[in-house]
């Protein structure tokens, strides 16, 4: 992962692991026949994608303001993410064809990924150095 | 020891319920508050450093992305507060 250091690249790898990852859980909930899971983990993986892409956009437009005023802009539009992430577990609670629960696991399916991501990175340094010291 | 008729319990639990989802919600603030003070220690390492913009949207983007999840697992236990108990 830190081998990439273009944003725009980074974004699509992990867009791109993401939606690999989540395959797993899609193929599943329609093997096992719940479309309301489905929906859910659909609904929360594309509303966590779009919130990537706008984060990417405030971090760039926060980058060019001065200290403080990046400081409010970032706190600002997280406020306002926080309303929009409310509004999607909301109608997934709301709505009996959506599950709630997958809702919430594909809104958190893009962290997850970079945790692990991050983990797996962290494992092959160390057996990298380990290899390297016993040579 | 006291006892309730089942409304007055049923209300009790309610109100805690709310009052939880309620003190739950605190936890929102945090990672707003955290990720400001990031986006203003970035912009002061661009000012320092400019060529190293593209490493610090890098940096940033995957910490604000992990740094909210916090905040996300409160409104989850809030919802779930308020709409099944």
């Amino acid at each position: 992962m830190k081998e990439i250091q273009d944003p725009v690249k980074m974004q699509k790898e992990i867009i791109k692991k993401t939606y690999l990852i989540s395959l797993f859980p899609i193929i599943s909930s329609l093997i096992a026949g719940s479309f309301d899971v489905f929906l859910g983990f659909i609904f929360g993986l594309i509303i966590s994608t779009l919130l990537l892409r706008i984060k990417y956009n405030n971090i760039r437009r926060a980058l060019d303001m001065n200290m403080e005023k990046a400081e409010k802009f970032i706190r600002n539009r997280y406020f306002i993410e926080y309303a929009l992430y409310f509004i999607v577990l909301f109608t997934s609670a709301r709505n009996t064809r959506i599950n709630f629960l997958a809702a919430a696991v594909g809104l958190f399916m893009m962290k997850f990924t970079v945790v692990l991501w991050s983990v797996i990175d962290l494992f092959k340094d160390t057996f990298q150095s380990k290899i390297d010291e016993y040579k | 020891m006291v006892e309730f008729s089942p409304q007055v319990a049923e209300t009790i639990i309610r109100a805690a319920a709310l009052l939880g989802a309620g003190f739950a919600m605190i936890a929102g603030i945090g990672p707003g508050v955290g990720q400001g003070y990031a986006a203003g220690k970035a912009v002061e390492s661009v000012a320092r450093d400019p060529e190293a913009r593209g490493n610090i949207i890098t940096t940033m983007l995957l910490g604000q992305a992990v740094a909210e999840s916090t905040g996300i697992y409160s409104l989850v236990i809030a919802i779930v507060l308020i709409f099944t108990i």
